[in-house]
C-alpha cells in the first residue's frame, strides 16, 4: 500500500541545542515530568470512545444522546443531521460532538449558524455545559480571531461577513434549525453549500417535512452524491413524494448520515405530561356580547371574522382593538359603535378570573402563560399584578438580550412568564412544570413547540398543562371536536406533523379558518370538523400498526 | 505515568512555582500566588500594569481549587479535567517544561564519570477517519548509542538534581545531538512501520468512496469551482497521516549501569 504521509517534529532537537549553547533556560525535574504526566493524561489512547465524558463529570448524559455522539463521529465520520424529536437534547448532542473532536484535537475552528433569536443561548450552554469557548461574533472583530464563533445565517451571508467567512477553513460548520435550508435555490442553501469545512452537523426537528427532495438537499450539504445526483433521484422518487417508509433502500441511505431518536424510543425519564382541559363559562354578559358581535360580523368575509370570535374569547382589548381598527380603516366607525360600547361595557374577562384562580391553586410554583395576543398578553400582567402575583412579558420580537434577560427574570423573581409565542425555537424554561394555555393555537406544530419549551431533556418533574376553553363558543368547538378526538396533547406531535404532510395540510390553522368561515351553519361545521379528525385518527391508526417510521438512524 | 491524583498533583504544581499552600485539607487547596503565578494564571495584566506604575509591589492572590466533587459547592473553584483552569494549567506546563538538563545524584568520594543521554518524550497521532494518541518516552546513550524504552519510568527511579554532585565529571558525547536525535526517529519510523495499518486502509477507502459518489452528483462541468473545494475537504478529512510532536525532551548525566 501507499505509504502514509508522516510529519516530524525537527524544532525540538533545534531549540534543545540553542538552549545548551546559552545554559537555560531548564525545567527543573518535578515540574518536567509534570508536563509529561499531564500529556499522558490527556491523550486519546483509542480511535473510539468518548474521550468528553471525562471532561464534564458535571453532565449527565443520557444513553441516547452518548451513542449519538459516538455515532456522528466513528460511523458517520462526523458529518450528519441531528434530527432528534423536539426536547431529546439536540444541543447536547452536537456540543458533546464538538467537544470530542476539540479534545482530540481535530477541530480547533468552528462556526456555529443559529436563528440570531438562539444565538446567545447557544454561546451559553456552550460555554457552561461544555466549557467550549464559544463567543457570539461582535463587530469590528475579524472572523479568524475566534475559535468557536456563534452567529446567524442572516449576519454570516451579508458583506463583508460573507468574504471573510467563506475565506476561512473550518474544521467544524453546525447549522441549527436545518430545515429552513430545504431549498437549494436559496441563497442561504448557496451560501451554506459553498462554506469550507470538515465536519458538518445539521441540526432539525423537522426533517421530513414535506417532500423527499428536501431531505436530499439537506443530505447534499454533507455527503453530495450520497442520494444520488439531483436528476435521478427526482426522477425516481420525486413525483408523487413517495412515502420514505416504502423505500427500503432509501431508507437505509438515510439511515447512514441522520441520526433521529423520538421519545418512544429512548430511555429519557419520562416525565409526564398531565393534561387537562380547564372549562370556562361566559357570564350573561360576555355570553350576550359574543353572540352580538357574531351577528353582527356575518356579513364580514372570511378569516377576519373567525378572528375577531376568537380574540373576545382572548380579552376584550385583543377584540375591541382590532375593531377600532377595522372601524379607523374603513371609516364604519358608526356602524360599529355599538359593538364596540358593547364591549367597552364588559367587566373582567371570565377567562382571566378563572386564571387568577387556577394560579392561586397551583400555589408558589412557576407558571408560564401562552395567549395568542399581544393585547391579552397586557391585560394579564395587569391583571396578575392586581392580585400580587409578579410576572414577566415575553415575546418573539424581543431582542436576544432582552430575551435573556426576561428569562433570567422569570427564573429568579417573578412567579409568571407571559408570552406571546413560543419564542420562535428554542428559549428553554425546563425549571418550570406548569403551563397553562390561555388560548390555543391552531397550529399543532406550534403547540408542541410551545409543550417543547418545558417538556424536554432536563426536565426533572411531571409536566402540568391546562388547557383553557370557553363553554359555546368557538373554542369548544375545535377542543372538543378536534383536539381531543385526535389526543393532540397526549402524544408528541412529531407523528402528527408527517400524518398532516401526507394528507397535503400543510397549514392546519388555515385547514380550521376554511372550515368555520366556509360553513354556512354550525352544523356544517361540527361535519366538517369530525371528517378532519376522522380522517387525521385513520391515519394515526396506521402509524401504530406499522412501526414507528425510522427515518433516521437510532 | 499519567495524572492519578489531581489535588497532589496541583499541590506538587504551586510548591514546585514556590507559591505558600494555605491549606489543603479534604481535597481543597489554598496556595498564595507568586507573583510569576499571578500573571500566569490570573489573567489581570492592567493590574499589574498599574501597580507597577505606581511603585508598589503588588500583591498576588490566592487561588482556593477543589478537587472533590462534594465540596464544590463551597467558596473557591472546582477543578477537574475539562475545567478551564485546569486546561490553563495544563497548556503552562506544556509551554514552559520542555527542555532540561538533569545529573545524577552521586555520594561520591571519588572521582566518578556521568555519561550523557537524550531522552525524548514523543507523542505519535495516527489521524484518518479517527485520531489516536500514543507517547513514546526514548532515551539514547550518547556515548555508546545504547537506546531504551521507556526512559520516563526508569529516570523516576533516580535522584536527580540540576548542578552536578561532587567529585563527578561529565563525559562528552560522541554522537552529536543532531544525529542522536535522527536516530531516534529512525527507530521511531520503523515501531511505526509494523504497527497496524487497517485504520489507514479503511480511511482510503472511504476516502476514495465519496470522491467517486461526487463524480456522479457532479454532472455538468460549471460546477467545478464546487466540486475541487468538496473533494479538497474529503481528502482533509480522511487522508490518513501520522504526526510526531516532541512533548519535552533534554540531556541526562546518569552514572555507569544506572538505566538497566
Amino acid at each position: 500500500m501507499k505509504p502514509i504521509d508522516v510529519q516530524k517534529d525537527l524544532s525540538f532537537i533545534e531549540q534543545l541545542e540553542t538552549n545548551l549553547e546559552k545554559n537555560g533556560p531548564f525545567s527543573g525535574w518535578e515540574l518536567f515530568s509534570m508536563a509529561y504526566e499531564a500529556e499522558r493524561t490527556m491523550m486519546n489512547p483509542a480511535f473510539s470512545g468518548l474521550q468528553a465524558k471525562k471532561y464534564l463529570p458535571h453532565m449527565n448524559f443520557l444513553e441516547h444522546q452518548e451513542s449519538t455522539a459516538e455515532q456522528v463521529i466513528e460511523q458517520m465520520n462526523g458529518r450528519a443531521i441531528l434530527a432528534d424529536e423536539v426536547g431529546l437534547g439536540k444541543t447536547i448532542e452536537a456540543g458533546l460532538i464538538l467537544k470530542e473532536y476539540m479534545i482530540r484535537g481535530q477541530v480547533k475552528k468552528a462556526l456555529i449558524l443559529a436563528p440570531a433569536s438562539l444565538v446567545n443561548q447557544w454561546v451559553r450552554e456552550l460555554n457552561e455545559k461544555f466549557y467550549i469557548p464559544a463567543i457570539a461574533h461582535r463587530k469590528n472583530y475579524n472572523w479568524d480571531q475566534y475559535e468557536v464563533a456563534v452567529t446567524s445565517i442572516d449576519k454570516a451571508k451579508r458583506s463583508p461577513h460573507r468574504e471573510a467567512i467563506l475565506d476561512m477553513d473550518y474544521d467544524l460548520i453546525l447549522i441549527d434549525e436545518a430545515h429552513k435550508l430545504k431549498n437549494h435555490k436559496t441563497k442561504n442553501y448557496a451560501f451554506v453549500r459553498s462554506l469550507r469545512k470538515k465536519y458538518c452537523l445539521l441540526l432539525t426537528a423537522t426533517p421530513v417535512q414535506n417532500k423527499l427532495v428536501e431531505i436530499f438537499n439537506l443530505v447534499s450539504i454533507l455527503k453530495p452524491g450520497h442520494l444520488g445526483n439531483y436528476e435521478s433521484f427526482r426522477e425516481t422518487y420525486g413525483k408523487d413524494g413517495k412515502d420514505i417508509a416504502e423505500d427500503d433502500y432509501l431508507k437505509t441511505l438515510i439511515q447512514k448520515v441522520m441520526v433521529r431518536n423520538t421519545r418512544k424510543d429512548t430511555s429519557l425519564r419520562d416525565t409526564k405530561r398531565n393534561i387537562e382541559t380547564i372549562w370556562v363559562d361566559f357570564t350573561l354578559e360576555e355570553k350576550q356580547t359574543y353572540e352580538y358581535l357574531d351577528n353582527q360580523i356575518r356579513s364580514f368575509s372570511g378569516f377576519s371574522k373567525i378572528t375577531y370570535l376568537r380574540e373576545l374569547c382572548s380579552s376584550r382589548e385583543a377584540c375591541y382593538l382590532s375593531l377600532k381598527k377595522l372601524a379607523d380603516e374603513n371609516n364604519i366607525e358608526d356602524d360599529l359603535q355599538p359593538l364596540l360600547g358593547a364591549i367597552e361595557q364588559l367587566p373582567h374577562h371570565a377567562k382571566a378570573e378563572k386564571l387568577i384562580e387556577v394560579i392561586k391553586k397551583i400555589g408558589d410554583e412557576k407558571v408560564i402563560i401562552f395567549t395568542e395576543y399581544r393585547a391579552t398578553q397586557l391585560y394579564l400582567q395587569w391583571m396578575l399584578k392586581q392580585h400580587g402575583i409578579t410576572s414577566v412579558p415575553f415575546r418573539g420580537g424581543f431582542k436576544s438580550g432582552k430575551k435573556d434577560w426576561m428569562r433570567q427574570l422569570f427564573q429568579n423573581h417573578a412567579q409568571v412568564l407571559i408570552a406571546t409565542e413560543a419564542g420562535g425555537e428554542g428559549i428553554n424554561l425546563q425549571f418550570c412544570n406548569y403551563m397553562i394555555n390561555y388560548d390555543l393555537p391552531w397550529n399543532p406544530m406550534r403547540l408542541e413547540q410551545r409543550i417543547g419549551r418545558i417538556h424536554r431533556y432536563g426536565q426533572e418533574k411531571d409536566v402540568h398543562i391546562y388547557n383553557f376553553a370557553i363553554r359555546e363558543t368557538i373554542e369548544e368547538h375545535v377542543m372538543k371536536l378536534l383536539y381531543e378526538k385526535i389526543n393532540l396533547f397526549e402524544q408528541v406531535i412529531g407523528h402528527l406533523d408527517a400524518i398532516l404532510a401526507e394528507l397535503e395540510i400543510p397549514d392546519m390553522e388555515k385547514e380550521i379558518q376554511n372550515i368555520f368561515s366556509e360553513s354556512a351553519s354550525f352544523g356544517e361545521t361540527k361535519i366538517k370538523l369530525d371528517n378532519l379528525s376522522a380522517v387525521i385518527q385513520n391515519k394515526q391508526l396506521e402509524a401504530e400498526n406499522q412501526k414507528e417510521q425510522h427515518y433516521g438512524n437510532t | 505515568m499519567a495524572i492519578h491524583d489531581l489535588n497532589q498533583f496541583l499541590h506538587d504544581y504551586f510548591q514546585a512555582h514556590e507559591c505558600q499552600i494555605m491549606e489543603n485539607n479534604n481535597g481543597r487547596l489554598t496556595v498564595k500566588l507568586t507573583e510569576e503565578m499571578d500573571k500566569a494564571l490570573m489573567n489581570r495584566p492592567f493590574y499589574w500594569h498599574y501597580i507597577k506604575g505606581t511603585g508598589n509591589p503588588g500583591v498576588p492572590m490566592n487561588l482556593t481549587l477543589i478537587t472533590n466533587p462534594e465540596e464544590r459547592d463551597k467558596k473557591g473553584e472546582w477543578i477537574h479535567f475539562g475545567s478551564p483552569r485546569l486546561q490553563q494549567i495544563l497548556r503552562h506546563l506544556r509551554i514552559h517544561e520542555k527542555y532540561t538538563t538533569q545529573f545524577q545524584q552521586v555520594n561520591a568520594s571519588t572521582n566518578t564519570a556521568l555519561y550523557p543521554w537524550l531522552v525524548t518524550n514523543v507523542k505519535i497521532s495516527y489521524i484518518g477517519k479517527h485520531k489516536r494518541d500514543e507517547i513514546i518516552s526514548v532515551g539514547l546513550h550518547l556515548v555508546n548509542g545504547q537506546m531504551k524504552l521507556e526512559m520516563m519510568d526508569k529516570l523516576r527511579e533516580i535522584p536527580l538534581q540540576m548542578q552536578i554532585a561532587d567529585y563527578c565529571f561529565t563525559i562528552s558525547p560522541m554522537i552529536r545531538l543532531k544525529s542522536g536525535f535522527l536516530r531516534i526517529e529512525a527507530v521511531l519510523d520503523s515501531y511505526m512501520e509494523n504497527q497496524p495499518k487497517e485504520w489507514a486502509e479503511e480511511s482510503r477507502k472511504t476516502l476514495d468512496e465519496e470522491i467517486k459518489l461526487l463524480d456522479y452528483f457532479y454532472t455538468e462541468e460549471d460546477d467545478k469551482e464546487q466540486k475541487d473545494k468538496e473533494i479538497e475537504e474529503i481528502r482533509e478529512r480522511y487522508s490518513p497521516r501520522i504526526t510526531y510532536e516532541v512533548i519535552n525532551g533534554g540531556i541526562f548525566y546518569l552514572a555507569e549501569g544506572a538505566i538497566q
